[in-house]
């Protein structure tokens, strides 16, 4: 995990199994991270600290699951920045922006979570014949929560649209500062309901990274198969809800029926719908009987069975392929500069899956679902889901073949002061950073798949028909609360 | 055409009877999804509901605002008085075919014009769209009428009906290239699937639903009926001019109401195993539909001549 010769200057701070912590000067920070891209690492996050009143900046970049993690001293009134190196950045810099008030040199920085009023400071200026704007939200007809999309429209083609979520921000991260490693998982977890265990996940193996722990194989089993849970049921969802997009009930009804039965096996087994609280740091609580594991393997198959043949119903219906196709389209190119993951990115050829290199999770042989024909639209993000259910069926098989029982972490690796997870949730790729200092958390910073891939679905309606919007916005199926963190 | 007292009398209870019509739809619709679903008569309740209501209205609105939900429910009514029953009509506004066209159109026209005066995004884009619609929906349905027409030789809606008992009109090209349009403008009229999709509230895919969207109480209560006042309208049409039905006035009647019954599962059927369409595939599906009358047009002209 050595990328070659580093650039002078950079100044190893701590390194352990999967992770390499380096700090660079202030002036050297954009060298440094071009050096990391061309060594084929990603970007996953960036986000700002101040131990002991000095405001650091740090950004992770990731390859073949192990973490690269640079950190500097900047000036806080110019800060450097990487938006045109990374775009994927972009929102990580505003949010940082907002929220330690630090400014970053060379750009104009719109505010991603202050709203203000004058519109002219967070949209951007459309100007031509007959263009008008078209404002949706925060509030909607439907129940959802708050967002709002602001589009600039010719007649019903869309020119560019302006998002603007994080309206209930929750200070969940500040929330979580202080508190024992051990507490502070609730407060991670509850980011999102559809994400609850993937966040957990993702906050418990940067804690344990950080504690210099490994979980143990049974450990590791009882988490795959929550997350499998999780997915399973997400899918299930996410292709209801595009069925939903287009008035096309029969599809939504049965894939609601699914999503239903899944969540219900959900419940038998761990005692909540969305799974909550069935994930801890360091160890494993929940206990599975052989009884119980094996009438939800019974049940899973009777629900794979039933949602292989509503798919096809779907796939070979006429008016649902003429919405879902070449709508809402975005490149490969566009997709890895906008940092999109997930089924989204996978659709547009994209091979990239967490689940391919984990190994404090259980996924032998796992294989990187890849569509037929990878368009990058709504036909192709649906699909992708459909290709994904499978693998978490049989995953989920013989995860549950056995009783699952409490287990425990191993001390494995030398400890750290900055733990860091990548977790693949049903949107994607959910980054977590945890700072601690002893058993309190300094920092914690949760990057979940939806904050990576909303800046994607606004390009994704660009170009689209107004009327299409809700479909391509329901194809990606993106968390709102995941932003109001 | 002096109507008797039979007609009338079925006539008016139309007005009362047409919120039974998308009741049933959406009755049929939830049992062909699956879920259970409200009685029929939810419409009613719905109705009874808004009625006792205030109307609010939004600031700056004017008479335009305000006059539409009466306008619009006034024309409907009309339309529906026009409609003969049993072979006859009232007479009180004529019963020509145009007049129909003519209401149908005003009553669009209203809430058109209303959904401009508080100048809310969507109700405009509704508009908007329903407008573009009209278009194409308007020749479609005057094109349909007047392939029945000519078989009937005249415009007059009595006439009309009587004809589709006759052999001889209703076994030429012309009347089922018009049945065939006819169904499209049962669509278009009824803002169902695949066209418009009455039970979606998501703001930019509205197209009917978009100009109601500021109106409350009373009002809302009026364009509400005059929707379900529609699906009745069009769909009693499609049964008396394509259907052979008894002419006397028990049995027509009773025809007419199973054939009603029979065309709103028929929609809900559709409904249910349609996506809704893209919004600009709308106008090319409603121009296929005029190019049908255009052909039966023809084949009139063609089976005339000889």
């Amino acid at each position: 995990m050595t990328a070659g010769n580093w650039p002078a200057d950079s100044r190893l701070q701590a390194r352990t199994d999967g992770a390499e912590i380096r700090g660079v000067p202030p002036d050297r920070w954009r060298d440094t991270v071009s050096f990391l891209l061309q060594h084929g690492y990603t970007f996953c996050g960036l986000h700002v600290t101040s131990p002991a009143g000095v405001v650091e900046l740090r950004a992770a970049f990731i390859r073949d699951g192990a973490f690269h993690m640079i950190t500097c001293q900047p000036d806080p009134q110019q800060a450097p920045t990487l938006i045109d190196l990374v775009p994927a950045a972009a929102w990580d810099e505003r949010e940082a922006a907002d929220l330690s008030g630090l400014v970053f040199s060379d750009h104009r920085t719109r505010p991603l979570i202050t709203h203000p009023e004058q519109l002219e400071r967070w949209t951007t200026s459309v100007r031509g014949h007959d263009t008008h704007q078209v404002a949706v939200g925060p509030i909607h007809a439907g129940i959802i929560e708050s967002g709002h999309f602001r589009f600039h429209v010719v007649g019903e083609r869309i020119l560019h649209l302006d998002l603007r979520l994080f309206y209930k921000q929750r200070g969940l991260e500040r929330a979580a500062v202080g508190k024992p490693l051990e507490q502070a998982l609730a407060v991670a977890q509850r980011a999102c309901a559809a994400c609850a265990v993937t966040n957990s996940v993702a906050y418990a193996h940067a804690c344990e990274q950080a504690l210099g722990l490994i979980p143990s194989s049974e450990l590791s089993r009882t988490r795959t198969a929550l997350l499998e849970l999780e997915r399973l049921y997400n899918h299930l969802n996410d292709i209801g809800a595009a069925c939903a997009g287009i008035g096309f009930s029969p599809g939504n009804m049965i894939f609601a029926t699914l999503k239903e039965r899944a969540q219900r096996v959900n419940r038998m087994l761990t005692g909540h719908r969305f799974l909550f609280d069935t994930v801890q740091v360091t160890r494993s609580d929940l206990e599975i009987s052989e009884h119980s594991a094996l009438a939800a393997r019974r049940e899973l198959r009777d629900i794979r069975d039933a949602a292989e043949r509503a798919w096809h119903e779907v796939l070979f219906h006429g008016s649902v392929q003429n919405r879902f196709d070449g709508v809402g389209a975005i490149t490969a190119a566009d997709a890895t500069a906008l940092g999109a993951v997930g089924p989204a990115a996978r659709a547009c050829g994209l091979a990239h899956d967490t689940r391919s290199a984990t190994p404090r999770l259980t996924y032998p042989d796992f294989q990187v679902a890849a569509p037929a024909d990878p368009s990058g639209d709504v036909r192709a993000r649906v699909e992708m889901r459909a290709l994904e259910l499978p693998t978490t069926f049989e995953l989920l098989d013989s995860l549950l073949a056995r009783a699952i029982r409490p287990a425990e972490c191993t001390p494995g690796h030398e400890p750290i002061a900055t733990g860091m997870a990548a977790v693949e949730s049903p949107r994607g790729r959910t980054f977590c950073t945890v700072e601690r200092d002893g058993t309190t958390v300094t920092r914690l910073r949760l990057r979940t798949s939806s904050y990576a891939n909303w800046p994607a679905v606004a390009l994704a309606a660009t170009d689209n028909l107004l009327p299409e919007f809700p479909l391509i916005n329901k194809s990606f199926e993106l968390c709102y609360a995941c932003c109001d963190r | 055409m002096r109507g008797d007292a039979t007609a009338v009398a079925f006539q008016f209870a139309g007005l009362a009877l047409a919120p039974l019509v998308p009741g049933m739809i959406q009755m049929v619709k939830a049992r062909l999804q699956g879920r259970r679903g409200a009685s029929p008569l939810q419409p009613y309740r719905d109705l009874r509901r808004l009625w006792r209501k205030r109307v609010v209205a939004p600031h700056d609105t004017t008479f335009v605002y305000r006059m539409a939900p009466s306008l619009s429910a006034a024309a409907l009514a009309c339309a529906l008085l026009i409609v003969p029953f049993a072979g006859s009509t009232n007479g009180w506004f004529g019963s020509d075919m145009l007049v129909l066209v003519g209401l149908l159109a005003l009553a669009r026209f209203a809430t058109a014009a209303a959904a401009w005066d508080p100048g809310g995004g969507f109700s405009l884009m509704g508009a908007g769209r329903d407008l573009m619609f009209s278009v194409f929906a308007e020749p479609l349905l005057l094109l349909a009428f007047v392939l029945v027409a000519l078989g009937a030789g005249s415009t007059d809606l009595v006439q009309m009906v009587a004809a589709a008992g006759h052999a001889h009109v209703a076994s030429t090209p012309a009347h089922w290239c018009a049945a065939l349009a006819f169904g499209l403008v049962v669509l278009v009229e009824t803002g169902r699937q695949p066209i418009d999709n009455p039970d979606t509230h998501l703001e930019l895919t509205m197209v009917h639903e978009g100009p109601l969207l500021e109106y409350a109480g009373r009002d809302l209560a009026m364009l509400q009926w005059t929707a379900a006042a529609r699906h009745w309208l069009v769909l009693v049409l499609a049964a008396s001019l394509f259907v052979p039905l008894p002419l006397t006035a028990p049995a027509n009647v009773l025809a007419l109401a199973a054939v009603v019954t029979a065309f709103c599962v028929a929609v809900a059927f559709v409904e249910t195993s349609l996506a809704k369409m893209r919004i600009l595939r709308v106008p090319v599906l409603l121009g296929i539909g005029i190019a049908v009358c255009v052909i039966g047009l023809a084949s009139w002209i063609g089976g005339g001549a000889t």
